[in-house]
């Protein structure tokens, strides 16, 4: 098997410029993540801890084992929206350790808004249920948030992937042996107490926790009744009396802690469906910022990337020779075997047939698929439309779509067009996809999109028989551009869900080791693909 | 010479008996108690015979059990070593009607000086000087508090029939008397199985100088110079040295004279100490105390600066032999010192400390009196005397500095020991200079008892449990996140009040940052170099250390000093956490805890009674002390125990249920 090696050199200026305008966006990144991470205004951080309760990662950090990593999905979800008022949307979730097995943490933020859901939240809630549900990981709730968020009610409640979307999930998730279990550590109302009612077990926090279908005002309003929390639903009355929760716990740290006793009882996952081995350190280890220029525009060597993210650097390439913009291969990432598929330029027809025969060379195997996106998009114009692009980029769609192995998804770079379904993209169902804090996707490049708006808008112009100056179509291009730049950031596409984060580059072998564990501990179905046209 | 030779003990001084047997090729025959089945002494002898259970009367006390052992091993002689049966004339008859030697004085002899009130008759009689005193069997507290007044004060309480410290009790003042001569019978009888005490006038900033002598049993009688055992706490010898610092030659002469008088009066046989009390500040006088009538403890000073082998002198006199050396043939040379390894824990009043030698590192170029072993599990059956580390130097200061270096060199992980106690003590001035008392270390241990400085001991062992592991990146524990990382938390338990938090972060370069308690972060390292030895490196400097792991407690050796903390599991800090969660009345916990391993002797309240703060409960004795369980409020309390129960450390022996309303 080959070993990778770097051409990178240290002393070249592009080098030190990419290594300086990535270690800036890394800085930039890892400045959001902090502050994000502070959750609700400082106001509600303090009375939160001046009630005795830990703030929801503290709670998380609590919950998983001492020295846990911490996968986290999506912390800056709702970043740039509604107002910036709910870092996170006001939610914490990730896979972490109990008990050194992997589990699926949601832990409301109830400094943000009471912990209500805002629609972005709901949809970050239901993406870690999913990915508890495709990975078979146990799910555990830290419950502290008022329900719905009122005045965006229409889109929170009603639809498919709506509030109702989460007890749902709970319910099926049971039924395919998922445990779910909720910890109540502050409020629970309304379509919130379906949360630890439909868990497999539930632990309260006494003096803390409250489970009610309708609050104190609520039930004051409907029939005239005059009630504490504590009388109506606290800690005592669903421990004792309404049999709605299993555990009665005195302070958060207690309720973590019978939260970990559970989890202790669980039966033991299922083995890896591969082959794992020892893991070992790439040959290549530093001078990543530097190779990965951060303008998607500038092509350079993705097996540079690749000899730092595999085991010992080792590529057994696959078709070198052959549409060689797209790079294939077979490798070791953390001791699990890796198929790599990653761009190296426009995807061509014989790149896409390339693609799709190794995608199935994987799912034979039972090799999981990693997905290295910087794709501008499939190669357009009469020759390529004439070899039927259409048809062999639809094969490798194709492949994509209905490969029955794991796939793992890094937008390293562009993610534009068609070239986004065919290395994988949202809509494909990664079980995870990550970005690069460089990295940029959008149907097609800004320019691109503009100069195609204007020639359209150029030819009903002209068609009219009028004039349309330089002027006014850069005038015209200029809000399509920005337009864009804006909706093609990471931070954009990071705060509606479109991705589970942004991830500084040189943690992509770390996070894909994490990942790869826990997408491995669910058995292979039987090989499906669809029809390939031929 | 004999052919075969039991030795009835165990221990480091079954090991020292057992090396002479090997070296003059007599067949040795070991003896051992189930608690001692894999000691090292049952290895190191040709045979060795299981003698009975863990406690000392039905094992290493058991005449019977041992006479069988012997006439089952057709050995001739037996030798008894120091302390169990080593001075009961009893033994020694027993030996005598099984036709077996007893490598000891006979049994009139040991009869005689095992009775400190008749010895003292005894030699008074022959013109050696003896302190006041009085007592005599069969004499009432009333009768002993009338004749105390004779004696005088400050006075000192014994039972006649023990040794080594055991039971004694000082008085300073007559009215204390009453309460003393109670507690002092229960620990004679206890101890000895006869409560007899005798009064003797303490000698203030008194030296405890004793000679050693060899007798033959054809009445030569030799003296092998003294030794100073003035460093004592409680009455327990912890530092000996040979010569004495004090003496000047002539008054070394008339002290061995006085002590070959004393060994004639007894028709004394085989090696033996006379012991002499001797006031620094008027030295020329001394005081007949007692005669220990069998090998010493600290006979190897007397070995280095001799160059004779003491048991192998014993086994010969026993055999009938002649004694081979005149007085004129001692010669002394150089100066020899020892110390005395103890499984104490010097930071916690010295209590006996029991566990599992985890890790073992005895020093070299000095001679070492060890029965230690690595696996070796140190329980509160026998004495908590480890080893001895005994340093021969050209003078008393080479010495000193030899035995300093030796026991820094000395690790034992797994229980605590008093070797940095034992260093301290050596660098305290008043020792190097030679200024000894039996009261020094009384008086001087809050300057010598220096608490460690946990900071340094804490960031390695937070280090070495954090241990962040090559391999999946889930096992690592290095508390990764996407944005910075999270810190690992350990919590270690010092003592049962002292826990301190260490948090080990690591921002994914460079080495990890560890923050003890409130204390600033610092950037360590440490690296494992074999199985037990780490180097950390810290604050710019790299120290060795030796770790070792025994169920999530973690000890640390490091120049000379050892740490050891216990990792708190998340239930251990959930139930300390909890325990703050809910008041209880008052501030004084309400459960009393035995802090050792023992043996209740006595329970001074029932349950349901009404008790006052300070109001003694109950007294549990182990090794050579009780302690009294004190009411810590008022209230009613239970217990739960009753004499003769063994309890554990920590062990809740009494509660009490404060009263309505009480201040703690």
């Amino acid at each position: 098997m080959e070993t990778l090696s770097t051409r990178a050199d240290r002393s070249d200026h592009a080098f030190r410029d990419n290594d300086s305008a990535q270690r800036a966006l890394v800085a930039e990144l890892k400045e959001r993540l902090a502050t994000a991470a502070l959750g609700g205004p400082a106001k509600s951080r303090e009375r939160h801890v001046a009630r005795g309760k830990l703030l929801p990662r503290e709670r998380v950090d609590q919950l998983l084992d001492v020295g846990s990593p911490f996968l986290e999905i999506a912390p800056l979800a709702a970043n740039g929206v509604y107002g910036d008022e709910a870092p996170g949307a006001g939610v914490v979730a990730g896979i972490g350790l109990v008990h050194g097995r992997p589990v699926l943490v949601i832990s409301n933020d109830a400094t943000v808004k009471g912990g209500t859901y805002f629609p972005l939240t709901v949809k970050k809630h239901l993406r870690a249920q999913e990915i508890a549900f495709e990975n078979r990981l146990p799910c555990i709730y830290l419950v502290d948030s008022g329900g719905a968020y009122l005045p965006m009610q229409d889109e929170v409640f009603p639809d498919r992937d709506h509030f109702g979307r989460i007890f749902f999930n709970q319910a099926r998730m049971s039924a395919a042996r998922i445990p779910q279990i909720a910890s109540v550590m502050g409020s629970c109302t309304a379509g919130g107490a379906y949360v630890p009612a439909m868990s497999d077990q539930t632990v309260i926090v006494r003096n803390q926790g409250t489970i009610f279908l309708g609050g104190p005002p609520l039930v004051k309003a409907a029939i005239g009744e005059i009630v504490t929390a504590e009388e109506l639903g606290g800690g005592d009355l669903h421990a004792r009396v309404s049999g709605v929760v299993d555990h009665l716990a005195d302070d958060d740290e207690h309720a973590l802690e019978i939260v970990r006793d559970i989890v202790a009882t669980l039966p033991k996952p299922a083995e890896p469906a591969w082959d794992v081995i020892e893991t070992r350190d790439p040959a290549v280890t530093d001078g990543l910022y530097g190779v990965v220029p951060t303008d998607v525009q500038s092509p350079y060597d993705v097996r540079e990337v690749i000899a730092r993210l595999v085991d010992a650097s080792e590529f057994a390439e696959f078709k070198s020779e052959y549409g060689t913009t797209l790079v294939t291969g077979f490798a070791r990432l953390h001791g699990h075997p890796i198929g790599i598929v990653a761009n190296n330029g426009v995807l061509f027809s014989e790149s896409a047939l390339k693609g799709a025969h190794f995608i199935e060379l994987c799912d034979q195997r039972g090799i999981p698929l990693l997905f290295l996106q910087n794709i501008s998009g499939f190669m357009v114009g009469r020759e390529a439309e004439a070899q039927g692009i259409a048809r062999n980029g639809a094969k490798m769609v194709t492949a994509v779509a209905t490969t029955r192995v794991p796939k793992l998804t890094v937008v390293i770079g562009g993610s534009f067009g068609a070239g986004n379904y065919s290395m994988c993209g949202r809509a494909y169902d990664p079980r995870f996809l990550w970005m690069w804090p460089a990295s940029r996707v959008s149907v097609m490049g800004g320019p691109q999109a503009a100069s195609v708006l204007s020639t359209i808008r150029r030819e009903q112009i002209e068609g009219r028989g009028d004039e349309w100056s330089a002027a006014d179509e850069a005038a015209f291009s200029a809000p399509i551009r920005d337009q864009y730049e804006t909706q093609g950031s990471p931070y954009y596409s990071t705060a509606r869900l479109w991705d589970d984060g942004i991830i500084d580059p040189a943690d992509t072998r770390t996070i894909l080791g994490l990942a790869l564990d826990v997408v491995a501990a669910v058995p292979l179905p039987d090989p499906a693909f669809g029809l390939f046209r031929m | 010479m004999f052919t075969s030779v039991l030795v009835a003990n165990r221990g480091e001084i079954a090991c020292r008996v057992l090396e002479t047997l090997r070296a003059l090729g007599i067949r040795s025959v070991a003896v051992y108690s189930d608690a001692d089945a894999a000691a090292k002494h049952v290895g190191m002898a040709d045979v060795a015979v299981r003698i009975g259970p863990a406690s000392a009367a039905m094992s290493y006390l058991n005449i019977d059990a041992i006479i069988a052992a012997a006439k089952r091993e057709g050995v001739e002689a037996i030798h008894p070593g120091y302390g169990f049966l080593s001075e009961n004339a009893d033994f020694a008859r027993a030996c005598a009607n099984a036709g077996i030697v007893f490598v000891g004085p006979d049994a009139l002899a040991i009869d005689i000086m095992g009775d400190k009130i008749r010895a003292k008759e005894h030699v008074a009689q022959r013109g050696v000087s003896v302190t006041p005193g009085a007592g005599s069997a069969g004499m009432s507290d009333a009768e002993l508090i009338a004749a105390a007044k004779t004696v005088g004060v400050p006075l000192i309480i014994k039972p006649s029939a023990g040794g080594g410290g055991k039971g004694m009790t000082v008085v300073e003042d007559l009215e204390d008397l009453p309460a003393a001569l109670v507690a002092t019978r229960r620990v004679a009888l206890g101890a000895f199985g006869d409560d007899t005490l005798l009064l003797e006038r303490y000698v203030s900033e008194p030296r405890h100088i004793e000679v050693q002598v060899l007798a033959d049993a054809h009445g030569a009688v030799i003296h092998l110079g003294e030794r100073e055992c003035s460093l004592q706490r409680r009455h327990q010898k912890i530092i000996e040295e040979a010569p004495s610092p004090l003496l000047s030659a002539e008054q070394r002469r008339r002290m061995g004279e006085a002590a070959c008088e004393v060994a004639r009066s007894v028709d004394y046989r085989g090696a033996g100490t006379v012991e002499f009390l001797v006031s620094a500040a008027a030295p020329d006088e001394f005081f007949f105390m007692e005669m220990n009538t069998r090998l010493q403890v600290e006979h190897p000073v007397t070995e280095l600066v001799t160059g004779l082998d003491l048991v192998e002198q014993q086994l010969r006199i026993a055999a009938g032999e002649p004694l081979g050396i005149a007085q004129s043939d001692i010669i002394l040379t150089g100066h020899a010192i020892e110390a005395r390894l103890y499984s104490e824990d010097p930071a916690r009043g010295f209590l006996p400390s029991t566990g599992t030698v985890l890790h073992l590192e005895q020093p070299s170029g000095v001679r070492v009196d060890s029965s230690l072993f690595e696996g070796q599990v140190i329980t509160a059956d026998y004495d908590p005397m480890l080893a001895k580390i005994i340093a021969h130097g050209a003078d008393r200061d080479e010495a000193i500095r030899l035995l300093d270096a030796a026991l820094a060199d000395t690790v034992v992980l797994g229980v605590r020991t008093n070797v940095a106690f034992l260093r301290s003590l050596l660098a305290d001035e008043e020792v190097r200079a030679g200024r000894l008392d039996t009261g020094l270390i009384a008086r001087r241990e809050g300057d010598i008892l220096k608490p460690v400085d946990p900071h340094d001991f804490l960031v390695a062992a937070a280090l070495f449990v954090h241990g962040v592991q090559a391999g999946s990146p889930w096992q690592r524990a290095d508390g990764w996140r996407l944005g910075a990382h999270r810190p690992s938390r350990y919590s270690f338990r010092l003592d049962a009040d002292t826990a301190v938090d260490a948090c080990v972060s690591n921002s994914g370069v460079g080495d990890d940052t560890v923050t003890v308690g409130d204390t600033d972060p610092q950037g360590a390292r440490l690296r494992q170099q074999n199985q037990r030895a780490h180097r950390l490196e810290l604050d710019g400097t790299t120290t060795t250390l030796t770790i070792a792991e025994h169920l999530g407690h973690i000890w640390i050796a490091a120049n000379g000093t050892t740490w050891d903390g216990q990792l708190r599991d998340r239930a251990a800090q959930l139930a300390d956490h909890r325990a703050t969660l809910t008041r209880v009345a008052g501030a004084a916990n309400p459960d009393i805890r035995s802090p050792m391993p023992g043996t209740v002797v006595a329970v001074e309240a029932a349950t349901g009674d009404s008790v006052g703060i300070g109001q003694l409960l109950v007294t549990i004795e182990a090794m050579k002390m009780e302690h009294k369980m004190l009411a810590s409020l008022a209230g009613v309390v239970t217990i739960d125990v009753h004499p003769g129960d063994l309890v554990a450390l920590d062990q809740v022996v009494a509660s009490i249920s404060p009263h309505e309303g009480a201040a703690a």
